[in-house]
């Protein structure tokens, strides 16, 4: 498969602050890889020094294997040289041309003929669910419509890579779902090589083929999303997917792979991840909270807890447990009665760092 | 040089030139016995001659006192006038604001004759006054007077700082005050106007600055009883030889740019920490009036008395000697009425010409002038490297430089390098100095016109392939038009009122209203000047009305 995108070892600062601290990664042919990481991640910046509008000081950006950044080089070409697409977060419509202008300036640019501009935008805008609104401002149209455009935009003189900046962050929670799904077909459908941002876990998860998790300036671990959210390396990256449960102890006890993390009148079996503890050692369990079962009787692996709450959100329900330290939360289908429950956290599930 | 650079550095290059060859001049003939045209050498033998002046120490002491004194009266009547426009319900906030800025936007020079024939010995104010109680309460001549009259008239400078800066603060502090128990009187004593002091304190020593600055009112007012000002003294340099005293008039020049620089620095500096401040205010968001209750018609009583003394009294002043042919005890004004002046005026062709000239260099001038300055606003946007940091502080060097200093240098300019000297006698040379004058103004207008360009929308045409000529063309100018015609706009009514700039480049050729005003004025022309004063007021109302019509901001 060919490389679409490669970058390697890149380091970004302003001024004293280090933003990028040696990040590399590729996308190829056909993939969508998601830039995940919480704010002042880098993950923003690092799109931003791929589409050339945030200088790098050390490292490479190669696009479809010509080189648009060296550090060592001193090579930078600029961004309107890297014909690259790019989706902003706000999505940059320009205000003062209508939407056909807006996807026709970037073929203007490059002197493709008018006639052929006008099919090609027309074309465009139609595989976009936008056919009828090319004489429009972007003022009169809705969010979604402002997203598609801005896509429309960013695609209509075939980049080989779209680079999307929160694409769907703009968009209220009903609509981000369906653009979600939407946004997934045509990058399929159009064979899209695409890196985007994002700061949402379920949006990585659902849109990608691979999950690039940054934290700090640094790639804190990358797979597919089957691999970061049923395998995480770190407590870093365990904690960031999905909704967890945490429990602090202390590791008294290790069989092979498996360690057992003690705290004030509890004691439970979990996989050490990330670096066995041994001894005494301070250890971080996780365990998502669709992992923890409600059980009826004590048994392997199971804590006694006394029901706190239990908190109803449409499609199941959520208990609160706590006791001392300990407190768990658990998914189930229906209300618990009142008083002590037994819960049980499987041992494969349950990740100690 | 890569083909970027090029036309950036061009354009930085060419007005450092138009900004440092002037002040160089000046600098360089300061350090000469005589004038460069003249015979010279190189020494210290013009400070020598003006530091043993007594005049020229009177004119200092004269400048310090009056810029002093504008500060005490401009800066708490400023600061009031910002709360009870922005913050309370005053009644008729709409149409007090355009008014507020009057002072601003009418010349000195005719201003101060305005209180001349108003308020003068045998002024129109004197004489009804003398006519009702028998005497006249008042000496506008006096220096206190002429700092009262500066002080008054640079009330709306502070005016504009304090209430943008009040604009942002959230009305929440205001309110939890009056829960508190504060009247609206201490509410902005104890609360609003201290959390906007950075701006008060920019805009004080922006009126002392422009206290050192002053020559039409000083002129006009300090010249019976023989007050003079550093501007005046240098401008009587001339008369006071008999031969042109160029090295004179350049040491007096460096002296006054030696006070105003710092102050020019000053200012800066305190402008970052008042942007620093601007964090620090309440929920902007939600702002309702502070109702005044009873204080109402007291604060109203404070806005109408600063209106009517300081612009009622002047233009009333202006209108009526423009239309009549004699006043004074016994006269029935209605019986006098006439039109002798106008015609006087249009009688003269240099008059006319300068009437002409005006309406040119504000309207084709000021749209080249607003060119010049959107070239070097693009130059340095969004660039934060040392050519941008170079231009902060080349746009401040014009502002230390009082425009009759600038005028002068132009002068020199244009005598200096002979090549140039064809353009001496065309409005090219007005309207370059004029440029360079206003260069911190006009690049204040387009900057914030560029700074309200969002950068994505820039960054998103980058993305798609344009170069940054690209970009400029078919994105940011096309987004600051508005910004840019406003900015027009204000330029036209800046170069409407200018008069000290083109003091000395006037001559056949060159006449504007604003220099018109002050040679008439020394050679006696009463009546013509009325009659331009009035003809200037009507140019500078026309385009206020303008831009009342359009909604364009006259402030930030």
């Amino acid at each position: 498969m060919t490389e679409k995108l490669k970058v390697q070892d890149l380091h970004l600062s302003y001024g004293d602050n280090a933003i990028l601290k040696g990040v590399s990664m590729q996308l190829r042919q056909g993939e969508v890889v998601s830039l995940l990481g919480p704010s002042g991640s880098g993950k923003t910046t690092l799109l931003r020094a791929v589409a050339g509008l945030e200088a790098a000081h050390r490292g490479t950006i190669a696009i479809e294997g010509k080189p648009v950044f060296d550090g060592q080089a001193r090579l930078e070409v600029p961004a309107e040289k890297r014909n690259l697409g790019l989706v902003f977060q706000s999505y940059a419509l320009w205000p003062h041309k209508t939407v056909a202008d807006n996807v026709a300036y970037g073929l203007k640019l490059r002197k493709v003929p008018s006639a052929e501009i006008r099919q090609r935008v027309d074309e465009a805008l139609k595989n976009l669910g936008l056919g009828h609104l090319g004489e429009r401002l972007p003022h009169q149209l809705s969010g979604g419509q402002q997203q598609r455009v801005a896509i429309a935009r960013a695609l209509v003189y075939n980049p080989p890579v779209i680079l999307m900046d929160e694409p769907l962050s703009n968009l209220d929670a009903k609509l981000r779902e369906e653009a979600r799904a939407w946004l997934r077909e045509l990058i399929l459908k159009m064979q899209l090589s695409a890196l985007v941002v994002t700061h949402d876990q379920n949006e990585a998860m659902a849109m990608s083929d691979r999950i690039l998790l940054l934290n700090n300036g640094v790639i804190e671990q990358q797979g597919t999303p089957q691999e970061m959210y049923g395998a995480p390396h770190t407590l870093f990256s365990a904690d960031f997917m999905g909704s967890n449960n945490r429990l602090e102890g202390r590791v008294t006890e290790t069989r092979g792979s498996a360690a057992l993390l003690a705290g004030v009148g509890w004691s439970l079996w979990g996989e050490a991840r990330g670096g066995a503890k041994t001894g005494d050692a301070k250890a971080t369990a996780m365990i998502r909270l669709e992992r923890v079962r409600v059980a009826d009787a004590p048994g392997d692996n199971r804590v006694k807890l006394p029901l706190v709450t239990s908190m109803y959100l449409g499609d199941k329900w959520e208990h609160l447990f706590h006791l001392g330290d300990l407190r768990l939360r658990a998914h189930g289908p229906a209300p618990l009665p009142a008083g002590e429950h037994w819960l049980e956290l499987p041992r494969e599930d349950l990740w100690i760092f | 040089m890569n083909r970027a650079l090029l036309p950036r550095a061009s354009v930085i290059g060419v007005a450092a030139l138009a900004v440092f060859l002037p002040l160089g001049l000046i600098l360089y003939q300061s350090l000469l016995d005589a004038p460069f045209f003249m015979p010279h050498r190189l020494g210290g033998g013009a400070f020598e001659f003006i530091f043993a002046d007594s005049d020229f120490w009177d004119a200092l002491r004269n400048s310090l006192l009056i810029a002093t004194g504008m500060a005490v009266i401009a800066l708490p009547l400023g600061g009031i006038l910002a709360f009870l426009m922005v913050r309370t319900d005053l009644p008729g906030r709409r149409w007090i604001e355009p008014l507020l800025l009057i002072p601003i936007f009418v010349s000195p020079m005719v201003l101060a004759f305005g209180y001349v024939v108003s308020a003068g010995p045998v002024g129109f104010y004197s004489v009804w006054a003398q006519q009702l109680i028998g005497s006249v309460p008042w000496n506008v001549y006096s220096l206190t007077s002429i700092a009262i009259i500066a002080g008054l008239t640079h009330v709306p400078h502070v005016y504009l700082y304090s209430s943008s800066a009040l604009k942002s603060l959230g009305s929440d502090v205001e309110e939890a005050a009056r829960m508190a128990g504060s009247s609206p009187f201490q509410v902005a004593r104890d609360v609003s106007l201290p959390m906007v002091t950075p701006s008060l304190l920019y805009s004080g020593v922006l009126v002392f600055f422009l206290g050192f600055e002053i020559f039409g009112l000083p002129l006009v007012l300090g010249d019976p009883e023989g007050h003079l000002v550093l501007a005046t003294y240098l401008y009587k340099l001339t008369n006071k030889l008999g031969t042109p005293s160029y090295h004179l008039m350049a040491a007096v020049a460096v002296c006054i740019v030696a006070v105003t620089f710092p102050l020019v620095m000053l200012q800066r500096r305190l402008l970052r920490s008042a942007g620093k401040y601007v964090t620090v205010k309440g929920k902007a968001g939600r702002q309702r009036p502070l109702p005044l209750g009873a204080w109402r018609w007291a604060a109203a009583a404070i806005v109408a008395l600063w209106l009517v003394l300081t612009i009622v009294v002047p233009l009333s002043g202006i209108v009526l000697r423009a239309f009549v042919s004699q006043w004074g005890e016994g006269v029935n004004l209605l019986e006098v009425l006439t039109l002798d002046h106008f015609r006087g005026v249009f009688e003269q062709p240099t008059l006319v010409r300068g009437i002409f000239n005006t309406v040119l260099i504000g309207i084709i001038g000021g749209a080249l002038a607003v060119a010049c300055y959107t070239a070097l606003g693009l130059a340095t946007h969004r660039k934060n490297d040392g050519w941008s940091r170079f231009v902060d502080y080349l746009v401040l060097v014009p502002r230390a430089v009082p425009g009759l200093l600038a005028g002068l240098a132009f002068l020199w300019v244009f005598l200096f390098f002979p090549p140039l000297a064809p353009l001496r006698s065309t409005l090219v040379s007005i309207w370059l100095a004029y440029t360079v004058v206003w260069l911190a103004y006009g690049m204040r207008l387009v900057s914030s016109s560029l700074l309200q360009v969002g950068p994505e929308l820039e960054e998103a045409a980058r993305s798609v392939g344009a170069t940054a000529g690209q970009v400029s063309r078919h994105v940011t100018l096309p987004l600051i038009r508005h910004g840019l015609l406003a900015s027009w706009l204000l330029v036209f009514l800046i170069f409407e009122r200018e008069y000290s700039t083109g003091v000395y480049l006037l001559g056949p050729g060159t006449e504007v209203i604003g220099s018109l005003l002050v040679s008439l004025w020394a050679t006696g022309g009463a009546d013509m000047v009325a009659a331009l004063s009035l003809i200037n007021v009507v140019l500078v109302g026309f385009g206020l009305a303008i831009a009342l019509r359009f909604g364009v901001k006259l402030h930030d």
